[in-house]
């Protein structure tokens, strides 16, 4: 018994290791990332402390005193005895003593300047590098500092003689941080953001017309392909299988050659006066319908291999009986083929539900959510939001929650599905067996 | 058997030895690195972004055997990226995950929010910027990749973004060829505006010299160009005063509006976004429309691939011209530049900053910008022959530069741009009127904006 259950452990250790790699840590990820402002500019791996102009600026938002935001923001490079020892210690005597004869006391306001100043001495390091490291040792400011810790900010700071109080203290670190950090807000914006239920109708219309598309014509096509002889219909099948393994993007290249202004459709209708158009991004409507069939026709392929089987296991007396009792081809269907395709009907209905509400790589391909973000779902949505789009700026926070709304819902479906299917049903001990 | 274990050993032993003793002498006599370059929104004619990195090594690789080290450098160079989304989508990723390349070649909006996430370093900490050919590069091209003053990028090429009408048409609508010729100067005055860009493309419409929808047929997806029509109304992308973004809620109706009225005219398609560039560019280059709008880098996919020969006997190009009495007209342009991404290994850091300053030198951008028709960096290049003698170079720069200002740098404003784009559509198309898109932008934009932006 024991060793049973280590066998049946190990058997399913590799199931086990996919659902733990490939959907409970995605989806554990996406739950921390939503919690936070992560983007672009805050970076993932986590922040440093700067004090430059933009975050001075956020500073006099967060209401900084004057008289503090100006010393803060003073860029000043002394020529002093603790930078000349520094650089003797670093560069050698003779360029430190070249700086305290020349030099001393003196103040520059950019490394720039004092850089200039260096070259003009003999005993300079002849490498640019080390003269801006040199100037380094000078700098008795904190603008344009990146400090990794908040103490670091805080001891260069104080260091250089700009007192704080304890609130101006937090009051800094907290406002120049440049990392990300938790928060709730995406959850609030979401539903600030104006277009988001249109996104929402749009996700609810795409499952709805795509599993409608797939679920017809997928059960049209292994009715049809039922009734023809074998070797025809095992070629339609062949040839409806295409959709589903030619790569995608060959796919809806394919038909986006079909709906250029100057594609297929186009050139065909031109004979017919009809001026050429992009039919693909003409209107909402278009997009939709092409939206719908190409993702269509990828659905029917798989519930016509599905039911296809399902109809081949109906026990063939059925049929024949049907046929002695007069039957026509309709009442075949609808009163022996469909009433036991039921459990398969709704399987493919459940799992394509699951599958199209996070799919979104057709409709990338194709529309990209155009025209005017009329093909745009929820899922490219936060694809968009958070991976993809023209000025770079990624928010992957914002993103994150967008995808977490879709796991959320995921799961509920799945919940509602198992009772609607009853699970415990169709996981009883064969009865033949007890 | 133990004997054959202590001689195996004894070989293993030898062999690791060897190898230790081989590499600590590699590294006193050569140093071998490789740099890898990744170039955005680069097309066949704009390879010298990549190569003239190739063609620093091989000068630096020179300048240090002079000095008696060995340098080996091997340059990777990636251009294949299927737009800008994807590209700093690939860059963010890399360094994110500590596999930057050593430098990218961007848009010089990316400098704000690279260097706050720590990607990218000041180019200004690895040169001298008082050298050759650094300090021969235009101030206002440095200023523009520069961020919080400190000097990130350095700028790898200039353009502008230009109007352009097919002169043929024009004739045909009535214009003489000296009015042609003075277009360009009664744009800059505002004296023709955005108005009579309708005006003329529906009359070309009308008169059928063009289709419907080809009157005035624009850029056909995101890009800095639609800012230049924000500003064409009055729009500022920028408070100088307080640093924060701006949303003009007038010129951006005003802006949105324009688009409506030329698909309501049939002289631009109402799903003109998103047409295929190859279609574009054959269309435009072949005078299918009337007007349009593209950028000064077009006049080589123009003349090279689509096979314009005559291009000033065809074309004539002026400012982006002012929309109405608030605005002026304008151009933008959005320099690339050169950018140094962090690394554990300052020494390549410091490598790559060698390489791209010898890759502003004005002989080698020349070979770019006349390539490419960008316009070039450095006011030497204008002493340099090929480009001196370029007539699209200097006529481009005459009559645009001038104008031009570039969009800000400013963390937020990647976002500020996508939602005003995302707005635009959803009024061309006519999913929204101009006033809700308007305000839907504004919501959007006090989300996720915040303090960032002013409405006005």
């Amino acid at each position: 018994m024991r060793r049973a259950h280590l066998l049946g452990l190990g058997f399913l250790s590799p199931a086990l290791v996919i659902i733990v790699m490939l959907f409970l840590v995605p989806v554990l990820l996406t739950v921390m990332f939503s919690f936070t402002n992560m983007s672009t500019a805050t970076g993932i791996s986590g922040g440093a402390y700067e004090i430059n102009s933009a975050s001075l600026r956020k500073l006099a938002d967060a209401g900084a005193q004057e008289s503090f935001l100006d010393a803060l923001g003073q860029e000043a490079f002394v020529v002093d005895d603790a930078g000349i020892t520094a650089v003797a210690a670093a560069y050698g005597e003779q360029f430190a003593n070249e700086i305290g004869s020349q030099m001393l006391g003196e103040r520059f306001t950019s490394r720039r300047d004092l850089e200039r100043a260096f070259r003009k001495l003999k005993s300079r390091p002849r490498s640019t590098r080390d003269i801006k490291k040199a100037a380094d040792l000078f700098k008795r400011s904190v603008l344009n500092v990146r400090f990794e810790t908040a103490d670091g900010l805080v001891g260069a700071v104080t260091g250089n003689g700009i007192a704080m109080t304890p609130d101006q203290q937090e009051l800094l670190t907290r406002t120049i941080y440049t990392g990300w950090s938790w928060t709730t807000d995406n959850f609030a914006l979401m539903t600030q953001i104006p277009y988001i239920w249109r996104v929402a109708g749009n996700t609810v219309m795409y499952v709805v017309l795509t599993l409608s598309v797939s679920v017809g014509l997928g059960l049209f096509l292994a009715i049809t392909t039922f009734y023809l002889p074998s070797l025809p219909a095992a070629s339609f099948r062949a040839i409806w299988f295409l959709p589903r393994i030619l790569p995608n993007v060959i796919f809806v290249l394919m038909w986006k050659w079909l709906a250029w202004d100057t594609g297929f459709i186009s050139s065909f209708l031109a004979n017919f006066g009809v001026a050429p158009r992009n039919w693909m991004l003409d209107t909402d409507i278009h997009a939709w319908v092409f939206i719908v069939l190409i993702n269509g026709m990828v659905g029917a392929s798989l519930g016509m291999i599905l039911f296809g089987s399902a109809i081949k296991a109906i026990p063939q007396p059925m049929l024949y009986a049907s046929e002695v009792d007069g039957a026509s081809r309709w009442q075949q269907i609808r009163y022996i083929i469909l009433p036991q395709l039921r459990w398969p009907i709704m399987f493919i209905c459940a799992y394509s539900t699951l599958s199209l509400m996070t799919s979104f790589e057709y409709i990338l391909l194709s529309t990209d959510g155009g025209p005017g973000g009329a093909t745009e779902v929820w899922s490219l949505m936060a694809f968009h939001t958070a991976l993809d789009n023209y000025a770079g700026n990624l928010q992957y926070g914002l993103g994150a929650a967008m995808a977490l709304v879709l796991v959320i819902v995921g799961i509920l479906a799945s919940l509602v599905y198992l009772r609607i299917f009853n699970f415990n049903d169709l996981v009883a001990k064969p009865r033949i067996e007890q | 058997m133990t004997n054959l274990v202590s001689k195996l050993r004894q070989s293993t032993a030898a062999a690791v030895l060897a190898v230790t003793a081989a590499s600590f002498a590699g590294d006193a006599f050569a140093k071998d690195l490789t740099i890898t370059v990744w170039a955005g929104g680069t097309n066949d004619s704009d390879v010298y972004r990549l190569d003239a990195i190739e063609m620093a090594a091989d000068i630096l690789t020179r300048e240090y055997a002079i000095l008696g080290e060995e340098l080996n450098i091997t340059v990777e160079k990636k251009r294949d990226f299927a737009d800008w989304g994807a590209f700093k989508q690939a860059v963010t990723l890399a360094a994110e995950s500590g596999d930057a390349p050593n430098i990218v070649v961007t848009s010089h909006l990316d400098i704000a929010p690279w260097s706050q996430a720590g990607l990218i370093v000041p180019v200004e900490d690895y040169v001298d910027m008082d050298t050759w050919p650094l300090n021969n590069i235009y101030d206002n091209l440095l200023e523009i990749t520069s961020y919080n003053g400190v000097v990130y990028g350095l700028p790898q090429d200039a353009e502008s973004r230009p109007f352009f009408f097919w002169k043929d048409t024009m004739k045909k609508i009535g214009y003489t060829d000296e009015e042609i010729d003075a277009l360009p100067a009664k744009v800059e005055s505002g004296d023709y505006t955005l108005a009579n860009v309708l005006e003329d493309a529906k009359k070309a419409v009308d008169m059928e010299l063009v289709e419907e929808g080809y009157g005035f047929y624009p850029r056909v997806s995101n890009g800095p160009d639609y800012a230049q029509f924000y500003q064409s109304f009055g729009g500022e992308l920028l408070d100088k005063e307080s640093g924060k973004l701006l949303l003009d809620k007038q010129a951006m109706t005003d802006f949105y509006q324009f688009f409506v009225d030329a698909v309501d005219a049939k002289v631009t398609r109402k799903n003109h976004i998103g047409t295929e560039w190859d279609q574009w560019y054959a269309e435009v280059a072949s005078g299918k429309a009337a007007t349009w709008h593209g950028g000064t880098w077009h006049y080589a996919r123009y003349t090279g691939k689509e096979g314009l020969d005559d291009f000033f006997g065809n074309i004539q190009f002026t400012l982006i011209p002012a929309g109405n009495e608030n605005g002026r007209a304008n151009t933008i342009t959005q320099p690339l530049a050169y950018l140094l991404t962090a690394q554990d290994n300052e020494d390549d850091v410091e490598i790559a900053a060698q390489l791209i300053k010898i890759a502003s030198e004005p002989r080698i951008n020349t070979l770019h910008a006349i390539k490419s028709a960008h316009l070039g960096i450095a006011k030497e290049q204008s002493n340099i022959e090929l480009y001196a003698n370029d007539r699209w170079a200097a006529e481009a720069t005459e009559r645009l530069l001038g104008q031009a200002n570039a969009q800000p740098n400013h963390t937020d404003y990647g976002q500020f741009s996508q939602i005003m784009f995302k707005g635009l559509e959803t009024a061309w198309t006519g999913t929204k009127t101009p006033a809700e898109a308007v305000a839907e932008v504004e919501a959007e934009m006090k989300a996720t904006l915040g303090d960032e932006v002013i409405i006005r």
